[in-house]
């Protein structure tokens, strides 16, 4: 068992937990067709009291409860592939360190409002608005370790060597891009309604499209530099051994 | 091989490089291209440019700081939503968009760390506790707030629940600052490689007792240990500007001293230059060093 084998078993988590994260989010109710932040009090409290919604809602928050920082040890993948980077210093490797726990700890506060709201459904509508609320804001709002980990992701891939760059430069714009797309989203307190409500085109569609298109492209990216790195591994023993001693 | 030659720039027969005259924008991408220290510039750029929007967003865009009374009636509470509700939405709107500015700062300072003859373990939990405390002690607050705002609908009562869940979040959150300063403030008198000044080490240490003394506004509703009272958050404050001022100004000459070696840290390059270097330190490992220390931005 080679020191990357581990890395291998780490990345092959990615397409399981992808069709887990993919089930709970068709599984909650709010998702399919966004909760609006318009719904009033009784509306919100009906939706939490629907004998069809609360078991989706529970179910699919526990999915997500156990399963989102699942994304932590793909996000170290990437700290393991910045440090392989001709960079002066490891504070970049640091940068994304300090980043990888901020997303999925703010994704889980959310889903600890989510659930709580559905914990006792007869509560005062009036608490079950302000639970839900707090989720959908906190789920919405919770990009500030996204954007900075694309952006310091972009960093590292623009200075790392030219000639021999461990990703391609098309990545660092590609996460430029993906940082662009998800900075919408910390506005979303402004409107009620439209496109940057938080059920809306930008903070919802725009920004949960970014966050998936960007676990697949870098997983996959990740998955060819991994692969390389084995590949160079193998080929190191059996070089050693054509050269006598 | 100095930095310099890494990255590429053109070098004198020293090995020193500059960039070149011209437009201040020129200039600064001469150094994004060339300075050897481009990475560590960038973590205190962030650093600074972080604390500049935290400032004006906390004191006159949301008027979150200093803070609202919390003897407040409900009717107050919603009335001073009311009136800060757009300063609220966009301050932390730009909050949210900016906050991962905090991990290069973390980052600096336990770089800073892992420049001392100490273990690396101070370094990894600073790096730690202070990445966890960004969720509880600010961004917490931010959406609590945020969500006092925007819902105009919610009842009063629970709107001044959301008031008082922001503001303890935010002011009580003790232990990671508490334990994350003592851990620098170990790593600082350990140290034998001069990153930080000793006095800078006992300064950590008031920054921690900050966070011992803002304990009781958990407890009181009024007077000088109530959350915007004169010890809870007037003395914290003054005592975490001196300490963020201080430590943003030796962040920034550690960097110009930096000779990437892992001995003790040359003074800073004007002392050096002048040939009066009192301790007369040799970086260790790295032999273009010298030609290092004076390449700031």
């Amino acid at each position: 068992m080679r020191r990357n084998d581990g890395e291998l078993i780490l990345l092959w988590t990615l397409p399981v937990l992808a069709v887990i994260w993919v089930s709970a989010f068709f599984l909650f109710p709010g998702f399919v067709h966004p909760m609006s932040p318009t719904m009033t009090a009784a509306q919100v409290a009906a939706f939490y009291r629907d004998p069809a919604h609360l078991s989706r809602i529970r179910y699919s928050m526990i999915l997500f409860n156990w399963f989102s920082v699942a994304l932590i040890p793909l996000l170290s993948l990437l700290v393991m592939q910045v440090r392989r980077m001709a960079h002066r210093t490891p504070i970049l490797s640091y940068c994304l360190l300090g980043c990888t726990a901020g997303g999925p700890a703010l994704f889980l506060i959310a889903d600890l409002f989510w659930l709580l709201a559905a914990f006792q459904p007869g509560r005062e509508p009036q608490l079950t608005l302000m639970f839900n609320d707090l989720a959908w804001m906190t789920f919405t709002v919770g990009v500030p370790f996204l954007i900075g980990q694309s952006l310091i992701l972009a960093l590292a891939i623009y200075i790392d060597r030219p000639d021999r760059p461990v990703f391609p430069r098309w990545v660092a714009h590609f996460n430029v891009l993906v940082a662009a797309a998800l900075a919408p989203a910390a506005f979303t307190g402004l409107a009620l309604s439209g496109p940057m409500a938080w059920n809306g085109l930008l903070p919802f569609w725009v920004k949960n499209i970014a966050i998936a298109v960007w676990i697949v492209v870098m997983g996959v990216m990740l998955g060819r530099n991994i692969y390389r790195e084995h590949a160079a591994n193998d080929a190191q023993p059996a070089a050693a051994a054509a050269v006598p001693a | 091989m100095t930095g310099a030659s890494m990255t590429g720039a053109d070098t004198t027969s020293d090995g020193m490089t500059g960039p070149p005259a011209g437009s201040p924008l020129s200039r600064f991408a001469w150094h994004c291209r060339n300075n050897p220290k481009r990475e560590l510039w960038f973590a205190w750029y962030a650093t600074v440019i972080f604390y500049i929007i935290f400032f004006v967003v906390f004191f006159p865009v949301t008027k979150a700081e200093p803070p609202p009374h919390p003897w407040w009636s409900d009717a107050q509470v919603a009335a001073w939503f009311q009136q800060n509700h757009h300063g609220l939405l966009i301050g932390f709107g730009i909050i949210f968009a900016v906050a991962g500015m905090t991990a290069p700062q973390n980052a600096l300072i336990a770089y800073s760390m892992r420049r001392m003859s100490v273990s690396r373990a101070f370094a990894y939990s600073y790096l730690v506790m202070y990445s966890l405390s960004a969720v509880p002690g600010l961004l917490l607050l931010c959406v609590v707030l945020s969500v006092g705002a925007m819902q105009t609908g919610l009842d009063p009562a629970a709107t001044h629940w959301l008031f008082d869940f922001a503001f303890l979040s935010y002011i009580g959150t003790m232990g990671v600052f508490l334990v994350g300063s003592l851990v620098w403030m170990l790593a600082i008198l350990l140290d034998k490689n001069r990153v930080m000044p000793k006095w800078f080490g006992y300064l950590n240490l008031c920054n921690a007792l900050t966070e011992v003394v803002v304990a009781p506004a958990w407890i009181f509703h009024t007077g000088v240990l109530a959350w915007n009272g004169l010890i809870s958050w007037w003395v914290n404050m003054v005592v975490f500007g001196i300490y963020t001022g201080a430590f943003i100004t030796l962040l920034r000459n550690l960097i110009r001293r930096e000779d990437f070696g892992d001995g003790p840290l040359p003074d800073l390059p004007s002392k050096a230059a002048g040939g009066n270097a009192p301790h007369g330190n040799t970086p260790h490992g790295n032999t273009g060093a010298a030609s290092l220390a004076g390449t700031a931005p």
